[in-house]
């Protein structure tokens, strides 16, 4: 039985194998990684010769540099690696440069956790729910498009090929640098359920199998590295970004989570029904959904794909076959996996993981059950049907989300008050930000008529 | 009006059955009154331990004093403790007031003044209407508990026609009442005799733990060796909640190690002045699901299919061109809305023996689509079209609307 923080079929390391699995390796530089309250990966880049050190989680770093993160006089932070996540980068495998990276947690200077450190938000936040949640697993699907670079190396919106769905394009470099992303991330040791082609033209889908939480958080930061990495070589830019052109499909995740062991034979249980900590589970995602989508689709960007059109969710419903839905319980499994189809891929893996953790588990606690499955498309719903079964729209804005998410005494709990204040700043400046903008939509459409 | 009984002891039975007959219904001291006034040809005047008005009926015809205080207190001042005989104004005969007792506790009075021409009532006639009508006054007299339950019962007696008036009386009694209800009935099988009260008391715990939610309190009710639980349902979603709870409660049981059998059944949702709806349906769910499926279920009214019309008897045309009404209506606005033959599949499908390489044959298309479309049906209807109770449904559906059809 695997527990919540265990990372899947990941081999947990002791210190000495990590300085042998180095050594074999030929590793000259180890890259400690770890991520901003935004999402975004940073890191520091030590010598092989510093990895000990490191492993004692003696390297620290400036925080005070990095948005979200501490006051002045926190500003010394230390890295403290995840054995376990110890990988080498395969393209710099035979090099004279081999590099491997340790994904970190970080400590004050002290020593404590950093409470605004985004993984070990996750991680309390899993401990929280420990007792209620005893064995979930994750997995993901990632779609992300693939756009051509000019030739200064500037990433534009143009793709070679002009495919959909699981179209086959063999020629195109689209295809051949997807293959080489899932040869990477295989040889770092994720574990790659599928891939292939998506809706729009350039857009491509990975899909990981089941680990644990904190290994699918993982992933994520993982995946985007190396599309990006591996994308360049084929002279495209690999972008997360939710909504890059107003015609295609947007980029989100499916985040599935498996709750709890196979159940036993049961005389009283009718085979249509599910669970009943999954029916919980399930309502305690519809329940807190406004509020976790601040969390995990944060940008002002992401709520152009969440509109009615290439099976985005808008509506907190849940259903067995709907592709809008919020939240699917597909057949296939049992009906023991419940996916989550709202997340896009520019949100913090660490912290969307730990509110919608928290969401099911609240669910849990408070038996919440979620109202018959919905059939057909959400988006015929009518607001007569839509108020009878008190269903909600998903924000509509990033204002919006951050409203529904000051609301909820559940998810902002699961961020805990420092990342809580400091997400909602820089998302609060982002939206200002935005909203100020003059876009170019606002002059096609007004600059002659006005 | 009732006739009035005849003054015999064949009429005593009469009326003591007429008194249990009102009573039964939900009737209460105000009904009870009337039928008292009727029967015995008197004006009726009922009044609480605190000399309070309860009930007056009958008193039209003729004048009766305001209260029966003054000559019932100067009756027990000389020692009387049951009957009292009431002197009237006039040529009027004189009446007669009999105490109403709930055990030792006195809970008022019961006085009936006879008509003109009427024979002097007897004071066995009146003992048993105060006997009734003590039953009554316990329920309301007992406590908000008993006070609460006196409406519940009355409530699911139909006693009430109009829903304002429900509600009103639920207010005074401190029961917020809900829009709407989802009844569930449950009964555990195989109860020991000499642990069946400590059982059904934990059933009790278990099934509410199982159906409370947000919406309001589940109001419990005790009904033969079982319970019946009326959960709020506000709103369709609530109802759909509170079916979902019901079936999971033979899990909750199993898991507590309740250790028997727990049955049950869910009616559909209805509004608080026909909660007795879904409350029958609850208990016919509930048979149905012993019968047919075991025990070891709680069955929705919804899932049931034709059952509930087979075992119900005295069932009407309309009841059955409403039933395939309700089976069939889904797939028919399906095939409004998107041009399908979902309805004309599933007919060629029963047809032709569930044959699928003939319908499709007879539809032109190809068997791939037939297999499709089933799926279809299955998922739009909620019947599952491997499972023989639920192909009875649909063929039952079918078979009442083809014979319906001409006026379609």
């Amino acid at each position: 039985m695997h527990s919540i923080l265990t990372n899947g079929e990941r081999k947990t390391l002791n210190k000495r194998d990590a300085l042998r699995l180095a050594k074999e390796r030929s590793v000259r530089f180890v890259r400690l990684s770890f991520v901003d309250i935004l999402g975004i990966t940073k890191n520091v880049t030590i010598p092989a010769s510093e990895l000990e050190r490191a492993l004692d989680g003696k390297v620290t770093f400036d925080g005070g540099s990095i948005d979200g993160f501490v006051r002045g006089e926190e500003a010394d932070m230390m890295l403290l690696p995840d054995l376990s996540t110890f990988a080498v980068y395969p393209w710099t495998a035979g090099t004279d440069a081999v590099e491997a990276r340790l994904i970190c947690d970080i400590a004050t200077s002290d020593g404590e956790p950093f409470e605004g450190c985004p993984r070990t938000t996750l991680q309390r936040a899993i401990e929280d729910q420990r007792e209620l949640l005893t064995s979930v697993r994750s997995g993901l699907e990632i779609e992300f498009y693939l756009f051509a670079l000019d030739d200064d190396g500037t990433p534009t919106t143009r793709t070679s090929d002009a495919g959909s769905y699981f179209d086959v394009s063999e020629c195109d470099r689209g295809e051949a640098a997807r293959t080489e992303i899932v040869m990477t991330l295989e040889a770092m040791g994720l574990s790659v359920a599928s891939a292939h082609h998506e809706h729009g033209a350039g857009q491509h889908e990975i899909d990981l199998n089941e680990v644990g939480v904190l290994a699918a958080a993982d992933a994520l930061t993982t995946i985007r590295t190396v599309a990006k990495h591996v994308a360049a070589r084929y002279g495209l830019h690999a972008t997360f970004m939710p909504k890059p052109l107003e015609t295609l499909a947007g980029s989100g995740i499916h985040v599935y989570f498996t709750m709890g062991q196979e159940p036993a034979p049961d005389e009283t249980a009718r085979d249509d029904q599910l669970d009943e900590v999954t029916l919980w589970a399930i309502g305690g995602l519809l329940a807190h959904a406004p509020a976790f989508t601040a969390v995990c689709n944060p940008t002002v960007n992401s709520y152009k794909r969440l509109v009615a059109a290439w099976d985005a969710p808008i509506y907190t419903v849940w259903s067995y076959r709907s592709a809008n839905s919020l939240v699917r319980v597909p057949a296939s499994n049992g009906g023991r996996r419940i996916e989550v189809r709202s997340a896009d891929p520019s949100c913090n893996p660490y912290l969307a993981m730990a509110v919608l953790v928290a969401s099911l588990a609240d669910g849990v606690r408070t038996r919440t059950l979620p109202g018959d499955p919905l059939t057909g498309s959400t988006y015929e719903l009518s607001e007569l049907d839509r108020n009878k079964r008190r269903i909600r729209t998903l924000p509509k804005s990033l204002r919006q989300a951050l409203e529904a998410l000051d609301a909820d005494p559940v998810v902002r709990g699961a961020l805990g008050d420092h990342v809580y204040h400091a997400f909602r700043d820089a998302k609060i400046a982002e939206y200002e930000r935005y909203r100020r903008a003059v876009h170019p939509w606002e002059r096609d459409a007004y600059l002659r008529v006005y | 009006m009732v006739d009035s009984v005849v003054m015999s002891g064949e009429g005593l039975v009469d009326f003591a059955e007429g008194l249990a007959r009102i009573a039964s219904t939900g009737g209460g001291p105000k009904a009870l009154a009337a039928y008292v006034a009727a029967s015995l040809d008197a004006a009726v005047l009922v009044e609480d331990a605190d000399w309070r008005h309860v009930a007056l009926a009958g008193a039209s015809t003729r004048s009766i004093p305001a209260s029966a205080r003054e000559p019932i207190g100067a009756a027990q001042r000389n020692g009387a403790e049951a009957a009292v005989r009431l002197p009237t104004p006039g040529e009027a005969p004189e009446g007669i007031a009999v105490p109403i007792r709930g055990g030792d506790a006195p809970l008022g009075w019961l006085s009936v003044f006879p008509n003109g021409g009427a024979a002097a009532p007897r004071i066995g006639f009146a003992r048993l209407a105060a006997a009734a009508i003590a039953v009554e006054l316990s329920r309301d007299a007992g406590g908000g508990k008993n006070r609460r339950k006196s409406f519940w019962d009355r409530l699911l007696a139909r006693a009430y026609d109009d829903p304002i008036e429900a509600r009103d009386d639920a207010t005074s009694r401190g029961i917020p009442l809900a829009i709407g209800y989802v009844a569930v009935a449950v009964e555990a099988e195989g109860l020991e005799e000499s642990s069946a009260q400590a059982k059904l008391g934990e059933l009790r715990r278990i099934c509410v733990d199982s159906l409370r939610s947000g919406t309001g309190e589940v109001v419990v009710l005790e009904r033969g060796g079982g319970f019946v639980f009326l959960c709020p349902a506000p709103l369709e979603v609530d109802a759909q909640n509170a079916r979902t709870a019901a079936t999971l409660i033979p899990r909750h049981a199993t898991k507590a190690h309740f250790g028997a059998k727990v049955v049950g059944g869910v009616g559909r949702p209805a509004e608080a002045i026909a909660a007795y709806r879904t409350v029958d349906e609850a208990r016919e769910s509930m048979f149905i699901a012993r019968r047919l499926f075991g025990g070891s279920c709680v069955m929705p009214y919804e899932d049931l299919g034709v059952y509930p019309l087979l075992l119900r008897g005295g069932t009407t045309a309309d009841d059955l061109r409403a039933f395939g009404d309700r089976i069939l209506a889904p797939l028919r606005a399906y095939d409004e809305k998107h041009q399908t033959e979902l309805v004309r599949t599933l007919r060629l499908y029963f047809d032709v023996g569930q044959n699928v390489k003939t319908a499709a044959a007879e539809l032109s298309v190809h068997r791939h689509t037939v297999f499709y479309r089933l799926r279809q049906i299955a998922e739009i209807t909620g019947n599952d079209l491997d499972s023989a109770h639920d192909q009875l449904t649909l063929r039952t559906a079918m078979a009442i609307d083809a014979l319906n059809s001409h006026e379609r």
